[in-house]
C-alpha cells in the first residue's frame, strides 16, 4: 500500500525524516518495500501483513506512527451540515442477510453537482495510483485511503423503489459491473439490490447503471461492512479483486463505517455542493461485542526471556490506544475495534515484543539434554554419494514435474499424481520414473556441448497414493577422451556393469545372475534385470532418438530401499597362511555358451579349496571353427590350514575340466 | 737384458696406457683398454711381467716393484674411469628418460555433490550437532496438515489454487515443510526438538528468482521454557556456523499465521560484511528466513497445554542459502543439472 508522508503528517506529529521513518516502521513491522520522494512529498510503498488491515489507511499508519513516538492522533475534522428533512424519509436499507453484513451505513446527499474534482484531491489520488473519475467518486476513494473504509456511491435517482437490500444473489442473477464485463452471480454472493434487481456485488464492485454520472443529482452513499471470507470467496470467484475487497477480506473496522460515511457525505457536499439529509441510516444487526485480553506479568519473561518493566508495558498500551487496567496479575486491556487481529494473550506479548524492539531482547540457547539424530537412512547415503562420487558420476537435482504421456512410456502400469491446476500442460503429472529426466540432462548437457557425462540422481518418484525414494546412473559418450597421453575410451557396457558390481559390493549384495524381463526402453541383448533391486543395461536405440542423442546411452535403476536395507556389517576372514595356486586354461567353447554357464559348470563340482575362478581373455577367431570362441579363464586354488599340493590341484583340475566337458562341450585348447 | 730396459718399458707401458685412457668413452672401452693392459693372456703388462724370470736375481724386486706400482697405477685407474663412466652412463639413461613434467596429468573423473545437497547436509550436521533430530515427510500432503492445523484460516491467500498445486480437493504438494512439525507433535510430547529439511513447491513459474519447486528447511523447538530469546540465540549460533563466526543476525516483526511473534530473519551481508552493496541493496542485510514463538492455536491440533510448553519455528530456502554461499545469481541453474554448473562442486 502507498502511502503519502505528508498525509501522515496531517494526521499525526512526525518529527523524523522519512528515511528515518522507514527504519522505525522496519523495526515494528511494517515492511518497507520502497521509499520514493516525489515532489515535496515522499510515498512508502508498504507490504502490510495480512493480519493488520487497520493499516491499509493513512490513519491506520497514523496510529502505528503515534504508537511509535508516543504523539498524539489528529482524526480528520469536518463540519456536517444537514437538512430539516430526514435520509430515512426517502430511502429505506434492510439486510436480509446479517451473517455477511453485520452493518450498513447510509447517507443521502440531494441534489449534488458532479464534475472534476479540485486540483489537490487529483494531485493526492493520483501520487497514491488513483485515477480521479469525478469528484463523488474521488471522494469516496479518497476517504477509503484516509480511513480505510471502502465507500460506494449509487446514483440514488436509478435505485428502484428508493431501497437497498443486501441479499444473497438469486441463481443465474447477472450484473454488468462498473469495469463493463458482465458477471454471472449464485446464492453463495452478497449483493446489494434495489426493488428491483440487483445493483452491486457487495463489498467488491459496483454496477454500471447505477454508477454515478455527469447528470446524477442524489447520491446514495454507502459504508458497509462484509463478511471478510465471503468477500474472497466472492473476489475469487468472478476473478476480480478491488481496493475495497481487498480491505473488507482482511476485516474492515466496523466501527468506523459511522464516522466515514460522515466524513465522506461532509467533504461530498463541500466539492458538489447538495444538501445531507438528517440522520445516517445505520443497519447493525449484530454489534460488536468488545474484546477484552489479559496478560500476565510473569509471561512476559517467561514467553520472551526477559521482563519488562510495568511503566514500560503501561506506555506501549496507552500509544497503542488499548485501555488496560492492572490486575494482580498483570493487565486487563480492551481491544480496540480496529485491532481485529488481537484477541489473546499472545497478541499482546506480540505488541509488546514489537513496540519495545526485538533487540531489547537477549539472545540464548535453549537448556536442554539429550542428543542429536540423522535420519535413519542418512549413513548409507552418504556412503553411497561418496561412492558415486569417487566412480565419477555427478548428482542432478530435476524438477519433479511431467507429462503423462511420457510417463507412460517408461511406467505404463503406474497411475501417476494428476495436479488439478498445473503451470502447463507438460507439466501435469509428478513423475514416475527417475528416467526421463536423467535423458533431458543427458540431452541438455549435449546442446550445450557436453558429451561426455556421468551422472546419477537419488530422488523421490511418485505414484498415486504413494512416494519413495529411488536411484539411478547413467552415462554416456568418452569414459577418458582423447588427451595427450592416451586415446579416448568409450564408456561401454561392462564400464556400467563394472560400477553396478562396484556398488552391490559396497553394499554387500551379491549379484544374483538370472535375468527377468526388461522394460521396453532398454536394448533386448545389452541389459539386465535383477528383481525389483535392479535393472541396468545399454538405453534401447529407439530412446536414444526420441531424446535427439548422438551417442548411446547407458543407465541402472536401483531400488535404494532395498539396496540400504541389504547392507550389512561384512565379517572378514583372516588373512590366509598359505600360499594360493593360481591356473590357467584356454577353452574352447560353442558360441551359445554364456559366461554364467562356464562358471556354473565349475562351481558345479564343488570344490572347497577353489576360492576364485575369473575369465581372463576371450577370443572371437582364431585357429578354430567359426561356430566356437576361446575362453581363458583362471582358477585359484587355496586351503586355510596347508600348502596344497601339485597332485592334489591337479586331480581338481581334472575334475573341473571333465564337469565343463561333460556339461558345455568344452575343448581344452592346447 | 737389464732391468733398466725392463723398467723403461713398463714406464713405457704406462705412459702408453695414459694416452690410451684418454679416449675411452664407455663401459665396453673400458675393458677393452683392461684386456689389453692386463689380460692374464695377453695383456701387454702381463706380457712384460713375464719376463721377470729372465731377469738377473738382484734386478727382478726392483722390477717387480716398478711393475706392481704401474699395475696398480693402472687398475686403480680403470677403476675409476669405469665408476665415472658408469655414473654419467645412468645419469644418462635418467636424462633420456625424461618427460615433460608440465604437461597436465591424468586425473581419474570424479563426480560432484550437487550443490543443493552439500548445503543441506550442512545444515543438517549444524543442527545435528546441537541437538536437533532430522525429520522428513511426504510431498504430496493433506491441506490439513499443510494449512488447517498450522492456522490458516479458511481462505487464507496461500491456499489459493493460483498459489498452491492441489490433487485434489484435500491433497495438495506441500508448499513447506511445516507439515512435517505438525506430524512429529502427533506422534511424540515434548521436548521436540526438531529440523524438516525437504522439498515443496509453490505456483511460481521458473525465472531467476522463483520456482515451481524448491527446497526448505524448518526449525520446531517446542518444550517447558523455550522463549523469544532462545530463538534469537538459535538463530545466530546457526548462522555464524553456516556463514562464519562474524555473522549478525537481525528479527524484524513480520506475520505468519504459525506463530506469534513473528519475524523476517536476515543476517549482514555476506558480500560486503554489511557495509552495503548492490546485492543487499545497500542495507547491509539480506532476508534469509521467516521465524516466531509457536502459535498457540497448533497445540490445541496436537494437544499439548498451552500453558506448559512454548516453543519456537523458523524456516529458509535451501537454494537462498546456496546462492549466498557460493554467489549465485540464478535460482534455474539448480535444476538445469548442466555439468558446467555441477562441475563447480566438491
Amino acid at each position: 500500500m502507498r502511502v503519502s508522508y505528508r498525509w501522515l503528517k496531517e494526521l499525526v506529529e512526525i518529527a523524523e525524516t522519512p528515511q528515518q521513518l522507514g527504519d522505525r516502521f522496519t523495526n515494528v513491522g511494517l515492511a518497507v518495500d520502497a521509499l520514493e520522494n516525489s515532489g515535496n512529498d515522499a510515498i512508502f510503498e508498504l507490504d502490510v501483513a495480512t493480519n493488520r488491515p487497520d493499516c491499509l489507511s493513512h490513519l491506520g499508519v497514523a496510529r502505528e506512527v503515534a504508537a511509535i513516538y508516543g504523539s498524539a492522533l489528529r482524526p480528520p475534522k469536518f463540519q456536517l451540515r444537514e437538512s430539516e428533512k430526514r435520509a430515512a424519509d426517502v430511502f429505506s436499507i434492510s439486510i436480509s442477510d446479517p451473517d455477511l453484513c453485520a452493518r450498513y451505513c447510509g447517507r443521502y446527499i440531494a441534489g449534488v453537482k458532479i464534475g472534476p474534482s479540485p486540483e489537490w484531491l487529483k494531485a493526492r489520488l493520483e501520487l497514491l495510483g488513483v485515477r480521479s473519475i469525478n469528484n463523488v467518486a474521488d471522494v469516496t476513494n479518497y476517504v477509503m485511503l484516509e480511513l480505510g473504509q471502502p465507500l460506494h456511491a449509487f446514483d440514488a435517482d436509478t435505485l428502484a423503489g428508493q431501497q437497498i437490500i443486501v441479499r444473497r444473489a438469486d441463481f443465474d442473477e447477472k450484473l454488468t459491473t462498473l469495469d463493463g464485463v458482465e458477471r454471472k452471480l449464485n446464492p453463495s454472493m452478497l449483493v446489494i439490490a434495489d426493488a428491483k434487481r440487483t445493483v452491486a456485488v457487495a463489498g467488491v464492485m459496483g454496477g454500471g447503471e447505477t454508477e454515478i454520472s455527469a447528470s446524477t443529482g442524489n447520491v446514495l452513499l454507502e459504508s458497509a461492512n462484509f463478511d471478510a471470507l465471503s468477500i474472497r470467496k466472492t473476489s475469487r470467484a468472478l476473478g476480480l479483486a478491488t481496493e475495497a475487497s481487498y480491505r473488507f477480506e482482511r476485516g474492515a473496522d466496523i466501527e468506523m463505517a459511522r464516522f466515514a460515511c460522515d466524513r465522506a457525505a461532509a467533504l461530498i457536499q463541500e466539492l458538489a455542493g447538495g444538501t445531507i439529509l438528517r440522520d445516517l441510516i445505520d443497519v447493525y444487526p449484530r454489534p460488536r461485542t468488545p474484546v477484552t485480553a489479559t496478560l500476565r506479568r510473569n509471561k512476559i519473561g517467561a514467553f520472551l526471556g526477559a521482563s519488562v518493566d510495568d511503566a514500560i508495558v503501561d506506555g506501549i498500551f496507552e500509544r497503542l490506544a488499548f485501555k488496560s487496567k492492572h490486575t494482580h496479575e498483570g493487565w486487563s486491556v480492551e481491544v480496540p475495534s480496529h485491532r481485529v487481529d488481537i484477541g489473546r494473550e499472545e497478541d499482546l506479548l506480540d505488541e509488546i515484543a514489537r513496540h519495545h524492539g526485538f533487540d531489547k531482547f537477549p539472545a540464548t540457547l535453549p537448556k536442554w539434554s539429550g542428543y542429536g539424530s540423522s535420519l535413519p537412512s542418512e549413513s548409507d547415503e552418504r556412503f553411497l554419494r561418496n561412492r558415486l562420487a569417487a566412480a565419477g558420476y555427478s548428482e542432478i537435482i530435476p524438477m519433479a514435474f511431467s507429462d503423462e504421456s511420457t510417463e507412460r512410456k517408461f511406467r505404463p502400469q503406474i497411475e501417476p499424481v494428476r495436479l488439478t491446476n498445473p503451470m502447463a500442460e507438460d507439466e501435469a503429472v509428478l513423475r514416475t520414473s527417475l528416467v526421463p529426466s536423467i535423458l533431458r540432462a543427458i540431452q541438455w548437457n549435449a546442446y550445450h556441448g557436453i558429451r561426455d557425462v556421468q551422472l546419477y540422481e537419488l530422488g523421490k518418484v511418485y505414484r498415486n497414493g504413494g512416494e519413495n525414494r529411488s536411484l539411478i546412473i547413467a552415462a554416456t559418450g568418452a569414459l577418458r577422451p582423447k588427451g595427450v597421453h592416451e586415446a579416448e575410451r568409450e564408456f561401454g557396457f561392462y564400464d556400467l556393469k563394472g560400477d553396478v558390481e562396484d556398488l552391490l559390493h559396497a553394499f554387500n549384495v551379491k549379484l544374483q545372475s538370472g535375468v527377468d524381463s526388461l522394460p521396453a526402453y532398454y536394448h533386448p541383448g545389452r541389459a539386465v534385470g535383477l528383481g525389483d533391486l535392479l535393472v541396468f543395461g545399454e538405453l534401447h536405440r529407439d530412446y536414444v532418438r526420441d531424446y535427439k542423442l548422438k551417442h548411446r546411452v547407458y543407465m541402472a535403476e536401483f531400488d535404494v530401499q532395498l539396496l540400504f536395507e541389504s547392507r550389512a556389517p561384512r565379517s572378514i576372514e583372516a588373512v590366509p597362511r598359505f600360499p594360493s595356486i593360481r591356473r590357467d586354461f584356454s577353452l574352447l567353447l560353442n558360441k551359445a555358451v554364456k559366461y554364467a554357464d562356464v562358471e556354473q559348470a565349475v562351481r558345479a563340482v564343488a570344490i572347497p579349496q577353489l576360492i576364485e575362478i575369473e575369465p581372463f581373455d576371450r577370443l572371437e577367431r582364431g585357429p578354430f571353427p567359426e561356430s566356437k570362441y576361446a575362453l581363458a579363464i583362471s582358477l585359484t586354488y587355496q586351503s586355510p590350514d596347508r600348502t596344497l599340493t601339485d597332485d592334489e590341484v591337479e586331480v581338481f583340475d581334472k575334475r573341473i575340466l571333465d564337469s565343463l566337458r561333460q556339461r558345455l562341450g568344452a575343448e581344452l585348447r592346447q | 737384458m737389464s732391468s733398466n730396459d725392463g723398467i723403461g718399458r713398463l714406464r713405457a707401458i704406462e705412459r702408453q696406457f695414459d694416452e690410451d685412457r684418454v679416449s675411452v668413452a664407455d663401459l665396453k672401452a673400458v675393458e677393452d683398454i683392461r684386456t689389453r693392459y692386463l689380460s692374464r693372456k695377453a695383456g701387454l703388462l702381463t706380457l712384460e711381467l713375464q719376463n721377470l724370470g729372465k731377469l738377473p736375481k738382484d734386478q727382478r724386486a726392483e722390477f717387480g716393484r716398478v711393475a706392481n706400482e704401474v699395475k696398480l697405477k693402472i687398475e686403480a685407474s680403470l677403476e675409476t674411469l669405469q665408476a665415472t663412466i658408469a655414473q654419467r652412463e645412468k645419469q644418462n639413461a635418467l636424462e633420456r628418460e625424461a618427460v615433460d613434467v608440465t604437461l597436465p596429468g591424468n586425473r581419474r573423473r570424479i563426480g560432484h555433490r550437487h550443490p543443493l545437497t552439500i548445503v543441506r547436509k550442512e545444515i543438517e550436521d549444524i543442527f545435528v550437532s546441537m541437538g536437533y533430530a532430522v525429520e522428513d515427510g511426504p510431498e504430496v500432503e493433506s491441506s490439513y496438515y499443510n494449512f488447517d492445523a498450522l492456522n490458516f484460516p479458511p481462505g487464507h491467500p496461500a491456499r489459493d489454487p493460483r498459489d498452491t498445486f492441489y490433487v485434489s480437493e484435500h491433497m495438495i504438494l506441500r508448499t513447506h515443510t511445516s507439515p512435517v512439525q505438525v506430524r512429529t507433535m502427533e506422534k511424540i510430547q515434548p521436548p521436540i526438538r526438531i529440523i524438516c529439511p525437504g522439498r515443496v513447491f509453490r505456483r511460481d513459474a521458473f525465472d531467476p528468482t522463483h520456482s515451481p519447486m524448491f527446497h526448505q528447511v524448518e526449525c520446531l523447538v517446542v518444550d517447558e521454557g523455550i522463549t523469544f530469546a532462545d530463538l534469537k540465540g538459535t538463530l545466530e549460533r546457526f548462522h555464524k556456523r553456516f556463514f562464519g563466526e562474524k555473522t549478525k543476525t537481525r528479527l524484524r516483526p513480520s506475520f505468519f499465521p504459525f506463530v506469534e511473534p513473528g519475524a523476517e530473519v536476515d543476517v549482514s551481508c555476506v558480500f560486503c560484511d554489511g557495509s552495503g552493496c548492490r546485492v543487499c541493496k545497500g542495507t547491509g542485510w539480506i532476508e534469509v528466513m521467516g521465524a516466531g514463538m509457536v502459535h498457540p492455536n497448533l497445540y490445541q491440533f496436537v494437544n499439548y497445554d498451552p500453558e506448559k510448553y512454548t516453543g519456537f519455528a523458523f524456516g529458509g530456502g535451501i537454494e537462498r542459502y546456496a546462492m549466498l554461499k557460493y554467489n549465485i545469481n540464478d535460482l534455474q541453474l539448480f535444476f538445469q543439472n548442466d555439468m558446467r554448473f555441477l562441475g563447480h562442486f566438491e
